[in-house]
């Protein structure tokens, strides 16, 4: 049997191995983004994904909003499950350690540059967890934030009162900027979304621990049940905080609402609003530290960027390039003023403080205090259930029914002592 | 009549029974398999027994959410017949205006429960919310309607029943226009009044239609998902916690795919149950 090679299909051959490398290539440098920002973090996340793309070395990095933190989460998973993971994607710090020990983050360390990444340790795995930095190195610090206290500081002057320092000053503080019309209430003296975050804090403030050093689900002890009764003493006996109103999100973003309408005169929320806040906010907006009890602590929150380990490795290496471009100086300074969240390299912050960033806006510099009161997350396997499955729908339980603390907390303790 | 050839029947069957199978049996056998396991997805599966079903009883988690369900559905369903019902009286007849207004009315059921619900928050929200602002316009109190326990499923009801009434008055409208108005007529004659003829010829007319209305608001009421995520998320306080709201709440928000199976399983077996009962009903009715 003969077989003649025509000049056509040596060209035609030619060309389709052409193609077949050139789409090789085009696949080697791009990498998948799972991410959950709405709102103003979104548009600033997609000016920096534009402006990385346009240089020409740089890989292709597809990046898809997959719904808030714990909607995306639950399409992580399922797809790490079903094998179909993205290279990369950011996860709330409480997770981290339960993705970590289910094997599916990638270690980080032998990346080109993870030594050097200069990051806060506050921030960083290394001291946003106990005993972070003894592990290999899985989650890179993104969006990073503490709870803060922003208070409305017309109503603040108007009420001749200033900011409240500790927990008996914030009662009498919500008490002096309530605003009630017969029976109904037109300005809360405090609002706080009624989540497990801001409960941790109240609990650290209190000097307790959620888990103890053993790794036991505590729930902070006395420190929490004080946590959890200084909620119910604001809801119901002194009601001036709203009862809550939703759960996840949504809580946080009535929240918001509540104090860019004068409807809240003191809110607890994320440093990650602040930005937010100081645009839409038609009155001064003060502030301030949370207002503490035996000390002052705070927890982290915000996430981390993860690299998932099924993916292909073409595809990590893409998706690592585009997380340590994040972490350069010029790139950190822009998210951290358009956001609100902290810069997470002491080369940024070194920067702002250079250029006077600080100087003019006191807020920033307020929150940069906080790094100084970071209570560290334990690296704890169930952090993630015991916030989703017990905590959250307790607290909101116990806030709104006005369950006995103690024996509401005691049940949570058995909850999480259960598979 | 029988068939030509004993295999035949089967055949016709065959593409049902091959999707059923596909799609209704195996997973259902999955889940119950499933449901004897602690597994995350993530991590290796452990073997528990029954300690899912245990555990969802023990915490009051199976009752709450059947007695949700049953609360909202039997609230929906009752709803939709009558504000159904009483639609379609109205709206019989000819002309022009009640044909707009009959359209306006059905033109919810065509609109996605996330639009629904979206606009719904809007309008219900506790603070600015055009109803909350008419009540407290009345004089009348101030009312949470999403973020209180004792409201809330009654409002997620209320919703669903301005969502599907219009679908409901359509299907009444086709019962009414096949009633013979000789019927009618004839009920005149006799002396019955508006509330007699209603009584003895409208209402006996319409048994199937309510019983199809009944039955497509007890499915559509018992899948209730896009209206309590987007609105409550379960709460307050698990108070509009259904049974797939439930179960897609422990698979992929709490990682626990036994429990999520538990669930499923025991919702199967509520689904059969209620179905079994209807079909005997309807039976027994056309027997009678």
């Amino acid at each position: 049997m003969s077989f003649r090679v025509s000049r056509r299909s040596v060209i035609l051959g030619s060309m389709a191995t052409a193609l077949a490398c050139e789409g090789r290539r085009a696949d080697e440098e791009r990498a998948a983004l799972w991410y959950s920002y709405g709102g103003k973090n979104r548009e600033v996340l997609q000016r920096l994904l534009t402006r990385f793309q346009t240089e020409a070395s740089h890989p292709r990095i597809d990046a898809t909003f997959q719904g808030d933190y714990f909607e995306a989460l639950a399409k992580v998973r399922t797809a790490i499950a079903a094998g179909a993971a993205p290279a990369m994607t950011h996860v709330v710090g409480e997770v981290v350690p339960y993705l970590a020990e289910a094997g599916v983050l990638e270690p980080l360390d032998g990346y080109e540059g993870a030594a050097d990444l200069d990051l806060v340790p506050a921030l960083a795995q290394s001291g946003a967890y106990e005993g972070g930095a003894d592990r290999p190195l899985v989650a890179v610090p993104f969006n990073r934030s503490v709870p803060i206290m922003y208070v409305n500081g017309a109503m603040l002057d108007h009420a001749g009162i200033s900011i409240p320092r500790d927990w008996s000053e914030l009662r009498a503080a919500a008490g002096a900027l309530t605003v009630r019309r017969g029976a109904n209430v037109a300005v809360w003296g405090f609002d706080c979304p009624v989540s497990w975050w801001f409960w941790a804090a109240l609990v650290a403030s209190a000097g307790g621990r959620v888990v103890d050093r053993t790794g036991t689900v505590t729930l902070g002890g006395e420190a929490g049940v004080r946590a959890l009764d200084l909620w119910q003493t604001l809801t119901h006996r002194d009601r001036v905080m709203p009862p809550p109103l939703g759960r996840d999100y949504s809580a946080w973003q009535v929240g918001t609402q509540n104090f860019l309408s004068g409807r809240a005169a003191i809110l607890w929320s994320s440093t990650a609003f602040l930005r937010y806040i100081e645009e839409n906010a038609n009155f001064p907006v003060r502030v301030a530290p949370l207002a503490r009890d035996v000390r002052h602590a705070v927890p982290t929150g915000g996430t981390f960027f993860v690299l998932l380990r099924g993916a292909k490795d073409h595809e990590k290496r893409a998706a690592w390039q585009f997380l340590r471009w994040m972490t350069e100086r010029a790139q950190t300074i822009e998210w951290s003023t358009s956001t609100g969240y902290i810069p997470v390299t002491s080369g940024a912050i070194a920067e702002l403080r250079r250029l006077g960033y600080y100087e003019a806006h006191r807020n920033d510099e307020i929150v940069l205090g906080e790094l100084d009161a970071i209570e560290p997350w334990p690296w704890s396997p169930t952090l993630f259930r015991v916030q989703r499955e017990i905590m959250d729908p307790l607290l909101e339980d116990a806030v709104l029914e006005g369950t006995d603390a103690a024996t509401a907390l005691a049940k949570g303790r058995k909850e999480a002592l259960r598979p | 009549m029988k068939p030509a050839r004993p295999y035949e029947p089967y055949l016709l069957l065959a593409p049902t029974l091959a999707l059923l199978t596909l799609f209704f049996i195996v997973p259902f056998f999955v889940a119950a398999k499933e449901s004897l396991f602690t597994w995350d997805l993530l991590t290796p599966r452990t073997y528990v027994g029954l300690s899912n079903y245990e555990i969802l009883w023990e915490r009051g988690e199976l009752w709450r959410i059947f007695r949700n369900t049953l609360t909202y559905s039997a609230v929906v369903v009752t709803g939709a017949i009558v504000l159904g019902l009483a639609l379609a009286l109205l709206l019989d007849r000819k002309g022009l205006l009640a044909a707009f207004v009959r359209g306006a009315i059905f033109s919810a059921y065509v609109v996605s429960w996330v639009a629904v619900a979206l606009l719904f928050m809007w309008l219900l929200d506790g603070e600015a919310g055009l109803v909350t602002r008419l009540a407290m316009a009345m004089g009348l109190p101030k009312k949470n309607w999403l973020g209180d326990v004792d409201l809330a499923l009654y409002t997620l009801a209320v919703v669903s029943i301005w969502k599907i009434a219009g679908y409901a008055m359509i299907v009444f409208l086709a019962g009414l226009q096949d009633i013979p108005p000789v019927l009618y007529e004839a009920a005149a004659l006799d002396g019955a009044g508006p509330i007699m003829r209603f009584r003895n010829v409208t209402w006996p007319a319409l048994g199937p239609s309510a019983a199809f209305v009944a039955t497509s608001s007890l499915i559509l009421s018992f899948q209730a998902f896009d209206v309590v995520r987007i609105m409550t998320q379960g709460g307050p306080v698990h108070a509009t916690e259904f049974f797939v709201y439930a179960i897609y709440e422990q698979i992929f928000l709490n990682l626990r795919v036994g429990r999520a199976s538990a669930l499923t399983l025991v919702f199967g077996v509520v689904v059969f149950s209620l179905t079994a009962l209807e079909l005997r009903l309807f039976r027994r009715r056309e027997v009678a």
